[in-house]
């Protein structure tokens, strides 16, 4: 960043003192436009000596995914999404018949049960009732008063979210692959852990009387930035960072003012 | 160096791997493990229709008796319950099974309308209030053969229809509405009399009761009506008192009715091309589209544009239809369903799908059946949830608050809901469970 050719250095305009432009030896005072000692590189120094770089929603150690960076002023944008409570979505997979501690399958085991009764049916009939029940906290959350026409007339569109703190709520899961004893699942969630997706697949492993752990848990998208948007590693430098950000200024535009207004 | 004890330190991988394959595997379900059947109650309980001893007379005497059960609350039965009907301030749950007890009856008995429930005390009389799921005896001549197909509640009167035997009526009869001839001045608390209709022109399939009046619908589609008939609810073209079951003409007259749908003072039909036909009460516009008039007293057909109807439901003050496509239209007056704006409507206005779950991500979700009760309107989609809208009436929706609820919403069962019965101040749904 450095090395980018930087601004160009102030001018302004001082009377200096030279030879008249006549030959006679007097001296006399010539406007002139000169750069200002004050900006120029050797006395300034480098011009970016720390970047400002913010998080944006949390990532555990044992997740993978799309992670949003804020730099400088992106930063206040950061801000301005967190308040728009956009939805995530990420890719869970799961083991069937085993429980661990930490839901996950590098935890210590507790215990081992059998799973050849399940079938993809018994599956989604779950994920439908945990949709069912997540829509209901979802509206009831949203701490709109039932009983006025705009709760209603947001119903129908969809729109109600909570704009507020709330505990994790999901508002979609759909059952993406299912081969005994793997599965995975693909789950819309909003002000979520990731350990709370990972006890998720665990409950689930319960209700279909058996036990899961979570092998996977993978963000695809938070809010408006997908996996195309991000940056893999191999890909961290300037260039195509300056890129990225070029790229997704005019979707964050455009959320936030469909959101915020 | 004390003794030959090693430090175990933390478990190598090799370790951890050996105790796990060695660790035992539980079984908590087989493979042939069938999902099980189940009835969960809410609503108003105590009138006792709610089938629990322990909401109206606590077991520990300082545990208060609770008033309302405002979620779903399992009820234990005997059989497999195949159909649910909830009067006003009482149940009746009937089993499909070729064994003596098919029917069971719970809540107010006043009119006798749960039959008679010999009391305990005094072996002479009967029961006025009946708490828990009680077998109701009644008059067959094959006990062991016949099945009970269906079972209907009104006000303060009941019928059971079985498959070879007709259809059987208890409870009070001072319109006619069971089907025999109005006696002066009888009593119907402890009577044991239920009557026996034989008399239709085929076999009936369903029989539905409204307020005061019954109404049969037999294989040929054709509909019987007996009872009250002062707001025209037996569409026999007059405003008198009908003691028999007696065929309705009108609009319906040859055409084949595959529902018939009636819980207050109007009654809807559907043919098996989609039309809706309607008559009785019409105070609430139920009818406007066809007639000022507020009563109407001979089945007319309602000219709606809305596609093929495949199931009607009438409330007491609004109605519900059903169409092909899965989409579902309210009219009438009250809450409707969609927001607190619309009060009357006498067209039908569609209820947006949205609401019922379907969205891009799940299209294909659509609403399977639909019911009413006095000023409740129940849904039930394919995925088998359930949404209730309409008037709160003492905990009846199940939503767990105690307000009305202006749209649908969904109620939290743990199960899949295969059915439901909405009464006055309670309901009952028949659920079966996930795995």
């Amino acid at each position: 960043l450095n090395a980018a050719p930087g601004r160009a250095p102030r001018q302004q305009i001082r009377f200096l003192p030279a030879p008249a432009a006549d030959g006679s030896g007097a001296v006399e005072l010539v406007a002139a436009r000169v750069p200002v000692l004050a900006d120029h590189p050797l006395v300034r120094g480098p011009r970016f000596r720390r970047l400002k770089i913010g998080a944006g929603h949390r990532l555990d150690v044992k997740a993978s995914g799309v992670f949003v960076l804020g730099i400088g002023h992106g930063n206040k944008l950061l801000t301005d999404l967190y308040n728009c409570h956009l939805t995530k979505v990420y890719t869970v997979g799961g083991l069937f018949g085993k429980a661990t501690d930490d839901f996950s399958d590098t935890g210590k085991l507790i215990e081992k049960t059998t799973f050849d009764h399940i079938t993809r049916e018994k599956l989604e009939r779950i994920l439908a009732v945990i949709q069912g029940t997540n829509q209901k906290a979802l509206l009831m959350y949203s701490n709109i008063d039932m009983k006025t026409q705009e709760a209603y007339e947001l119903a129908v569109k969809g729109l109600i979210r909570p704009m507020g703190k709330s505990p994790p709520i999901i508002t979609a899961v759909r059952c993406l692959q299912f081969a005994l004893p793997e599965f995975q699942l693909e789950i819309h969630c909003l002000h979520e852990t990731q350990q709370y997706l990972r006890k998720m697949v665990h409950e689930i492993g319960l209700e279909l009387k058996s036990s899961a752990v979570c092998t996977q848990v993978r963000r695809i998208r938070d809010g408006v930035f997908t996996l195309d948007d991000a940056l893999p590693r191999t890909q961290w430098h300037l260039q195509s960072i300056q890129e990225a950000i070029r790229n997704c200024q005019l979707k964050v535009e455009a959320e936030l003012e469909k959101t915020l207004g | 160096r004390r003794g030959l004890a090693v430090v175990a330190g933390p478990p190598s991988p090799r370790q951890l791997r050996e105790a796990e394959e060695a660790s035992p595997v539980f079984q908590y379900s087989g493979k042939a493990a069938r999902r099980k059947d189940r009835v969960f109650v809410w609503g108003f309980s105590y009138s006792g229709a709610l089938g629990v001893p322990s909401f109206v007379r606590p077991d520990a005497g300082w545990k208060k008796p609770r008033r309302i059960q405002p979620t779903p609350y399992r009820l234990e039965t005997e059989e497999k319950i195949s159909s649910a009907a909830c009067g006003y301030g009482f149940t009746l749950l009937a089993s499909n099974t070729r064994d003596i007890t098919k029917v069971w009856g719970m809540g107010l008995n006043k009119d006798s309308q749960l039959g008679f429930q010999r009391s305990r005390r005094d072996q002479t009389k009967g029961y006025e209030y009946v708490l828990e799921p009680s077998p109701i005896p009644l008059p067959l001549e094959k006990p062991q053969q016949t099945r009970v197909l269906q079972v209907s509640c009104g006000r303060a009167h009941s019928l059971v229809l079985t498959d070879s035997e007709g259809v059987f009526t208890m409870g009070n009869n001072s319109y006619g509405q069971c089907g025999r001839k109005v006696v002066e001045d009888e009593i119907y608390s402890g009577s044991h009399l239920i009557h026996q209709l034989k008399e239709f022109d085929s076999r009936v399939v369903q029989v539905v009761c409204g307020q005061d009046h019954s109404l049969f619908r037999t294989k040929k589609g054709t509909v019987y009506a007996c009872g009250w008939g002062a707001d025209g609810q037996t569409g026999l073209g007059h405003y008198n008192i009908t003691s028999v079951p007696t065929k309705l003409h009108g609009d319906i007259a040859g055409v084949n009715i595959i529902q018939v749908s009636s819980y207050g003072d109007c009654c809807l039909a559907v043919s098996d091309e989609g039309d809706v036909f309607g008559w009785g009460n019409s105070e609430y516009l139920q009818l406007a589209s066809v007639t000022e008039t507020t009563q109407v007293n001979i089945p007319r057909h309602l000219p709606f544009k809305i596609g093929k109807v495949k199931e009607a439901a009438c409330g007491g003050t609004g109605n519900i239809v059903l169409t092909e496509e899965g989409n579902v239209f309210v009219w009438g007056y009250g809450i409707l369903g969609k927001g607190p704006n619309l009060i009357e409507t006498a067209v039908p206005e569609m209820i947006p799908p949205s609401l019922f779950g379907r969205s891009d991500f799940s299209p294909e979700i659509h609403v399977a059946h639909v019911r009413c009760g006095l000023s409740q309107f129940a849904a039930l989609t394919n995925r088998g949830e359930l949404f209730v809208w309409g008037k709160n009436l003492r905990g009846c929706l199940g939503t767990g608050r105690m307000e009305d609820q202006y749209f649908p919403w969904r109620v939290t069962v743990p199960g899949e809901v295969v059915d439901v019965a909405c009464g006055v101040d309670h309901m009952v749904s028949l659920v079966k469970s996930f795995t």
